[in-house]
């Protein structure tokens, strides 16, 4: 069949095309510009080349902070989606409360992230808040505005307490989609609990999961708002993550050159991540 | 491999204000393939439940081999069931499918291994035991279900819920024959529900129909069809359904209404029951050289349908005799023969 050829329906695209420019492809370049450049004020400026870039990589603080990153992401993953099939698995799927439930559970995901890390700091402090004053009360030294291994546990019981919630609502949605007869068939078989769990429900969640895992990686990788408000990096640097240790290099030194590189070489983690995660799922599917 | 005898069984869902089954009695004899025919609405899936274990009677009992085993769970009963759709453990290869509802019974691994190769051989799955369900066609999906419910050779029961409805139309005949056989080669006992009445008049030795008003027949697929017990069994099996008639049109006094099949009528000229006109007419073909044809026709007490050799065109007038007939008095059979 002949089809009609008309290069005026690239037109139609052009929307589209100025919306994703302007919105992301701009300011991406923008970055990329300022990444090859030493800028001393708007009107000098430098062509670098990739010193920014190189200087980034052997920076020990990036390294630092990178590899509490790394820490602090894989920990919250390692709880929050375990914790959060669990919850969904101990949901009722019908009984007149789920509806209360699954409203009362999705409550801390609606809360502004500065307003998270708020609650947490007067929660966790060991002179006027609830959770600090009993932990001190039963004995326990808990100090996290100067301890930095308290200040980890309070920043992961934090991101465990606004997070988890998702990655249930997201199972129990993978669960509640499962037909009955799947349970039947596995009850005849004679399957317990654990097999049931394994090969019923979670073959049949791992879509939502990979959803999830995703969300949460690119997510806990982006942290700010919420350490800068609970203990500013601190204390020293110990909880100081990436995103926090840009800001500090771009809006608290005006240092645009290596805070571009250093923007430009987070980004394509987080995309290097996604991507080999994704890749490896998707090549066990196709095997 | 079980005597199934339902002993006055009866089921009220929880809140409900009438039984959905009521006095149910059934028996199903040992390797036998038994068919429960029924319209939607008639409690087949709930009967389906209870012989599951997935439900427990209301009253009444369940018994296998004579044993009550109303309360037991489907697993402790020995039960297997092949759903509408293939259900099948997904990330598991066909061979650990098959392996599946024998990891917990107590037999050798070489046990375990005879018995697969054989249950693949009988189903033909030999070529596809390392492949998961995911690279199967629907068929063999279904297939390998159903291999998978008879594949604990210690079971009791094998549960049919309308299997053949997912599969492709192409190769339900295909399925339909596997199971034949397989049900003969086993010798379990099978008993399938299903609202299709040719997949339960060619797959069962028996059938039963069941209706809101409990099961109103069992017997072989020929009885079922040649003589109905209720107006409603004649009216539901076969196509088109039985004619029926006010008695008195053949003058038969002992029942009030009188059945009889399409093909049980001849089309005569003189000594004829009653006369009709042609209202309609479609050709199936034709025997002997004659058309064979289905003739919807219109008798002064209602419409009946005549199947068989006539050359006769639409809006004609023709004699009709009835060879055959059941008789019904409020809707029982009370007598039936031949003319």
């Amino acid at each position: 069949m002949h089809k009609p050829y008309s290069n005026k329906a690239w037109l139609g695209v052009l929307p589209v095309v100025l919306v994703v420019a302007f919105s992301a492809v701009i300011p991406l370049m923008t970055v990329v510009n300022y990444s090859v450049q030493d800028i001393l004020d708007f009107n000098s400026r430098f062509y670098v080349g990739f010193e920014w870039y190189v200087e980034t990589l052997n920076d020990t603080r990036f390294i630092d902070a990178f590899k509490r990153q790394l820490g602090f992401s894989f920990t919250v993953l390692a709880i929050e989606i375990p914790l959060g099939i669990a919850v969904a698995k101990g949901l009722p799927k019908t009984s007149r409360f789920t509806p209360a439930l699954l409203i009362l559970l999705a409550v801390p995901l609606l809360i502004p992230w500065n307003v998270v890390g708020t609650i947490w700091q007067m929660y966790a402090r060991s002179d006027i808040g609830l959770l600090g004053v009993a932990i001190n009360a039963m004995g326990i030294s808990y100090h996290y505005s100067s301890e930095p291994l308290h200040a980890w546990l309070t920043l992961i019981a934090m991101d465990v307490w606004h997070w988890t919630s998702l990655v249930a609502l997201l199972a129990f949605a993978g669960l509640t989609s499962i037909p009955q007869p799947y349970y039947q068939a596995a009850a005849l078989d004679g399957a317990n609990r654990w097999q049931i769990f394994r090969y019923v429900e979670l073959p049949r969640l791992r879509g939502v999961l990979i959803i999830a895992v995703l969300l949460r990686l690119m997510d806990s990788f982006m942290i700010y708002t919420e350490p800068f408000v609970l203990t500013g990096g601190g204390p020293g640097d110990s909880t100081t993550f990436l995103s926090q240790h840009l800001a500090t290099m771009a809006v608290g030194q005006f240092d645009l050159g290596p805070a571009a590189a250093f923007s430009v070489i987070y980004f394509l983690f987080i995309l290097l991540f996604c991507w080999l995660f994704y890749t490896s799922v998707m090549r066990r599917d196709n095997e | 491999m079980s005597v199934i005898t339902l002993d006055k069984l009866c089921y009220r869902y929880p809140g409900a204000s009438l039984d959905t089954l009521a006095d149910i009695d059934l028996s199903v004899a040992q390797g036998e393939a038994h068919a429960l025919l029924g319209a939607s609405g008639a409690g087949k899936t709930t009967l389906l439940n209870l012989l599951s274990g997935l439900l427990s009677p209301t009253s009444g009992r369940v018994l296998f081999d004579g044993k009550d085993v109303s309360t037991r769970t489907g697993y402790a009963r020995n039960v297997s069931q092949v759903f509408q759709f293939p259900v099948l453990y997904e990330t598991l290869s066909v061979a650990d499918n098959l392996l599946f509802p024998l990891r917990n019974a107590s037999m050798s691994k070489a046990n375990r291994q005879a018995r697969i190769d054989y249950i693949a051989a009988e189903f033909a799955l030999e070529g596809l035991l390392d492949k998961k369900p995911p690279q199967l066609s629907l068929f063999e999906k279904q297939l390998t279900a159903v291999a998978k419910a008879l594949v604990r050779p210690d079971v009791s029961l094998v549960l049919l819920d309308e299997p053949l409805t997912a599969v492709e139309p192409q190769v339900k005949w295909r399925l339909r024959q596997v199971l034949k056989k397989t049900q003969a080669d086993l010798g379990v006992t099978m008993i399938y529900v299903t609202h299709d009445q040719t997949e339960a008049l060619t797959f069962a030795n028996k059938v039963s129909v069941l209706t809101e008003h409990g099961i109103l027949q069992t017997g072989t697929p020929t009885e079922i069809y040649q003589s109905p017990q209720h107006e409603f069994v004649g009216h539901f099996v076969g196509s088109p359904g039985m004619n029926f008639l006010p008695s008195e049109t053949l003058n038969m006094s002992k029942g009030d209404t009188i059945g009889f099949r399409a093909e049980w009528l001849k089309l005569k000229d003189t000594g004829v029951h009653f006369t009709a006109v042609v209202s309609a007419k479609r050709d199936q073909g034709t025997q002997k050289g004659r058309p064979y044809v289905l003739l919807t026709l219109e008798t002064p007490h209602g419409q009946v349908f005549f199947r068989g050799c006539a050359d006769v065109a639409q809006g004609a007038k023709v004699g009709l005799y009835v060879t055959q007939f059941v008789l019904f008095k409020e809707q029982r059979q009370v007598d039936a023969g031949y003319i």
